[in-house]
């Protein structure tokens, strides 16, 4: 279903590129990167810039920088240009590797608009063609079925919940009477008592948590481990989940005091952070071990958002930078691992660091970030993250929460570093480790020593996170990072998760081991749901295909004259107070005589037998509506339907004996005497509404101009006294010229069609 | 009257119907025929009957006086003629029809939509 999508966009691109040119795409981050900087050194923040797009529906080209977009920003283009650079040496040789990285500049830029729009709609496209680049970027290699079913996994769970976004954004305007985010946030203390906005938040929660892979949606991002390392390294951990995350930080300021909003966040935070925590230990491939532990970051993301606190802002603002540092060259070193041992499983990488020594280095320095200890900036996001949990009344489940997904990130960043690259050598391993090239080298190092050295020094980034903060929390005042913590809390909470985290890590085998045979995680868990539901809707569709499309041509006629009867009769029924019974008048004994006669006609044709009886009692029922016409003031049809009628049945009659022949050789229809319920059914339910709607029209007002005109010219422009056929002929002569052609045109199809029939039949013609 | 004509429109569309949604291509002309003849007298009716005098202007005189409503009619007149071509043109279909494929039966008649089976809708236990 999604290969060939895949695949067509797959030809554009050239075969195998090399790293050289594949480095030039990084030219495009680092442009950016660099003027950002320069920008955010000369020019204070907020920015903004304003255009028309679609003024009649209030959507703008609206894009506002603040602090906490600037802080994003600082993450795509930074992050993304040593993904760049890592992407070049990853996918050096690799077919298509073009289009990856063409791919992933258009996720750049779709990223660095959907954190700088200020406009709900605007805001709502980027969103969106994240999704379809983040679909693109899984099923890059589009030959696995793995890749493709992973892609289509990600864009169904990110796109189905982009739609529940966009009616909860078009809510929220619709409420707010806005489409400008800040204009939303102003009016939203007018908005708390709106019966709406609950379910315009639920909505928008739906949106966020697909995207930031938060419980019950968080299945589709292990899964997205199926895309290139830099790809994972990027949208899938450092980047595009975040923007969930950062819409609510963005809403923040307008709905943090609703009790909904912090009740839903926090909870829904703490089950993500568990459950990323409790998979975390049940994987042995590396990559997808990350993955999970990813999971459970934005689970704390995601709770750190919903605490009442202004201090949860700061918290939020320093994990956000303090994971992309440490997770993304985490990223790189598996991509590394993968690259240089040809395998990602724990069970046979050990003792890696005498090949790949500088590979090494960078998964110890991240490891000290994840970890959380002291020296790294993963310390110094610990520590205000300890401090806004300090401040705010936490439910045991939260606080529980934490402190579990902190252990288990130190066992994880053990794993990464210490089993890894420090264990016994396995030699049981097939192809011989080699060292990355520089393109790999560099991005790890970069990112895992600037984490070194903000957590030296926090005051570099202090402005920054600040800013950051203020925009989550206007009421912060001047804050820094430093500052905010105090040693003891920190330390004591510091020991505890090293001690837990430490004994997981002892114990990882034998926590694997009995997480592994927990098979009920697998056959009730969302995943499993997702499957189900999938194969659900195949099901449903073919099931409605056979129930609908069935070949049988009188039962599609059945369906189609159900479905406009019950359409009609509804049309009818809502109308029903408004309309009355038309008065019953005398009527003539010749034309109740004609109506009998049509009627009898009508009823005979049921009960008829043979087809010579059909054809005469329908005879009938022409002979009778003629008469109708004849004593109601219409001789003129009349006389037509009295010849047309006659010269039908003797037309039918003609080649009856032929249809006869060919019957006594046919396999036999149900005898035609026996009525059909069902079809009797809808018959004269469709008859009854046509009735109906005849009598209901009867009593509507009537425009007379057009037949007066012709009443009042027949006589003076066409010189006829015959109305009726001074219309045909005269007034609309046109349109009987073209009946004719219709008569015509009837014939000559007719007729060969009947020459060939005699020819086929084998006789002369 | 109108109560005359929407009775007899009525039953007739019905009979006709029930016709028309037949197996057997015969029956299925046979309730065109008369749907097309109940239908004709639907569109007279509506446009009102408030008079049985025929449109037809007295010598000497220049307008219409009292009369059947002659638009309706006009339209009529033509559907009729038109129907009825349309008819013969479907006689001579299920003529050829029956010719071409031995049977009038319309479930028979599944060149386009092969029974299930064939490959053409996928099986329920394949997906």
């Amino acid at each position: 279903m999604i290969g060939p999508a895949v695949a067509a966009t797959g030809e554009l691109a050239p075969a195998t590129p090399s790293a050289r040119r594949l480095l030039g795409y990084a030219a495009l981050p680092l442009t950016l990167f660099a003027a950002l900087v320069a920008a955010l050194a000369s020019v204070p923040l907020p920015w903004s810039v304003h255009a028309a797009w679609v003024p009649s529906l209030g959507v703008d080209l609206a894009f506002h920088v603040d602090g906490l977009a600037a802080q994003m920003l600082l993450l795509i283009c930074g992050v993304g240009s040593l993904v760049f650079i890592y992407a070049a040496g990853y996918l050096a040789g690799t077919p298509r590797g073009g289009r990856a990285l063409l791919l992933l500049s258009l996720f750049l830029l779709a990223m660095i608009g959907a954190v700088s729009a200020d406009n709900l709609l605007l805001l709502f496209v980027f969103w969106e063609l994240t999704s379809v680049l983040s679909f693109l970027l899984v099923g890059f290699s589009h030959e696995q079925e793995k890749s493709r079913k992973s892609a289509q996994q990600a864009l169904l769970v990110t796109g189905g919940g982009g739609l529940f976004l966009l009616a909860g954004f078009l809510l929220l305007g619709d409420l707010a009477n806005t489409w400008s985010i800040r204009e939303l946030i102003a009016a939203a203390p007018h908005l708390v008592d709106e019966p709406l906005l609950p379910l315009a938040l639920g909505l928008v929660f739906v949106g966020t948590f697909t995207k930031s892979a938060q419980f019950p949606f968080h299945f589709w991002l292990p899964n997205a481990m199926a895309a290139p390392t830099p790809v994972s390294a990027y949208l899938h951990s450092a980047t595009m989940v975040k923007l969930g995350i950062y819409l609510l930080a963005r809403l923040d300021p307008a709905f943090g005091q609703l009790l909904l909003w912090d009740v839903v966040l926090v909870a829904v935070g703490s089950i993500t952070a568990l459950w990323g925590a409790l998979h975390t230990l049940r994987e042995r491939d590396l990559k997808r071990i990350l993955a999970w532990s990813t999971v459970a970051s934005l689970g704390t993301l995601t709770m750190l958002v919903g605490l009442p606190n202004p201090a949860a802002a700061l918290a939020v603002a320093s994990f956000l930078f303090a994971h992309a540092l440490y997770k993304a060259p985490l990223f790189f070193v598996v991509g590394n691992l993968d690259h240089g041992a040809g395998t990602r499983s724990i069970d046979h990488l050990t003792g890696m660091r005498r090949y790949m020594p500088w590979t090494a280095a960078a998964a110890a320095l991240a490891a000290l970030s994840m970890a959380g200890l002291p020296l790294s900036f993963g310390f110094v996001a610990k520590d205000v993250i300890t401090a806004a949990k300090a401040e705010a009344e936490l439910v045991a489940l939260a606080g529980h929460a934490a402190v579990i997904v902190g252990a288990v990130s130190v066992a994880v960043a053990a794993v990464a570093s210490l089993h890894v690259f420090w264990g016994r050598d396995n030699a049981s391993r097939d192809a011989h480790p080699h060292e990355a090239p520089w393109t790999m080298l560099l991005p790890p190092l970069a990112l895992a020593l600037l984490g070194l050295l903000f957590g030296i020094m926090p005051a570099t980034v202090d402005p920054l996170l600040a800013q950051a903060a203020q925009a989550m929390a206007p009421e912060l005042g001047a804050v820094t990072v430093e500052a905010s913590y105090d040693a003891a809390p920190v330390l004591t909470a510091l020991a505890l998760t090293l001690l837990f985290g430490g004994a997981i890590y002892a114990f990882w085998d034998g926590l694997h081991r009995t997480l592994e045979r927990a098979s009920w995680l697998d056959a009730y868990g969302p995943a499993a749901w997702y499957q189900r539901k999938l194969q659900a809707l195949s099901h449903i569709a073919a099931w409605h295909t056979r129930l609908l499309q069935h070949g049988l041509l009188d039962r599609y006629l059945l369906t189609v004259l159900a479905v406009v009867t019950a359409v009609a009769l509804l049309a009818l029924f809502l109308s029903a107070g408004r309309w009355q019974w038309p008065a019953a008048q005398g009527v003539s004994l010749p034309l109740a005589a004609a109506g009998a006669i049509a009627v009898a006609g009508a009823l005979a044709t049921l009960r008829a037998r043979d087809r010579f009886v059909l054809l005469l009692a329908s005879g009938l029922v022409g002979y009778g509506c003629a008469a109708l016409f004849l004593f109601a003031g219409a001789p003129d049809l009349a006389f037509t339907q009295f010849a047309v009628e006659t010269v039908f049945v003797v037309v039918a009659a003609a080649v009856l004996p032929e249809i006869r022949g060919r019957r006594a050789a046919a396999p036999a229809l149900p005898p035609p005497a026996r009525i059909e319920p069902l079809k009797l059914l809808v018959a004269v339910a469709f008859g009854t509404t046509l009735s109906l709607f005849l009598l209901r029209a009867a009593g509507l007002p009537f425009d007379t101009a057009l037949s007066e005109f012709f009443g009042a010219n027949s006589v003076p422009v066409a010189h006829g006294h015959n109305v009726v056929n001074v219309i045909i002929v005269d007034f609309r002569a046109l349109d009987t010229l073209g009946e004719i052609a219709v008569v015509a045109f009837a014939l000559l199809a007719a007729s060969p069609l009947f020459k060939l029939a005699r020819v086929g039949r084998g006789g002369t013609p | 009257m109108i109560w005359v004509f929407a009775i007899v429109m009525g039953v007739a569309v019905a009979a006709g119907t029930y016709l028309a949604l037949s197996r057997d291509l015969f029956r299925m002309v046979v309730g065109l025929s008369v749907i097309g003849a109940a239908l004709n007298l639907l569109l007279f009716a509506a446009g009102r009957l408030d008079s049985t005098a025929p449109p037809i202007i007295r010598a000497g005189e220049q307008v219409l006086a009292h009369a059947a409503n002659p638009l309706p009619q006009a339209l009529a007149l033509t559907a009729i003629v038109i129907g009825f071509a349309l008819l013969c043109f479907s006689l001579v279909l299920v003529v050829r029809l029956m010719r071409a494929t031995g049977t009038d039966d319309a479930r028979a008649l599944r060149a386009a939509e092969p029974p299930s089976g064939e490959g053409v809708k996928p099986p329920l236990e394949d997906i």
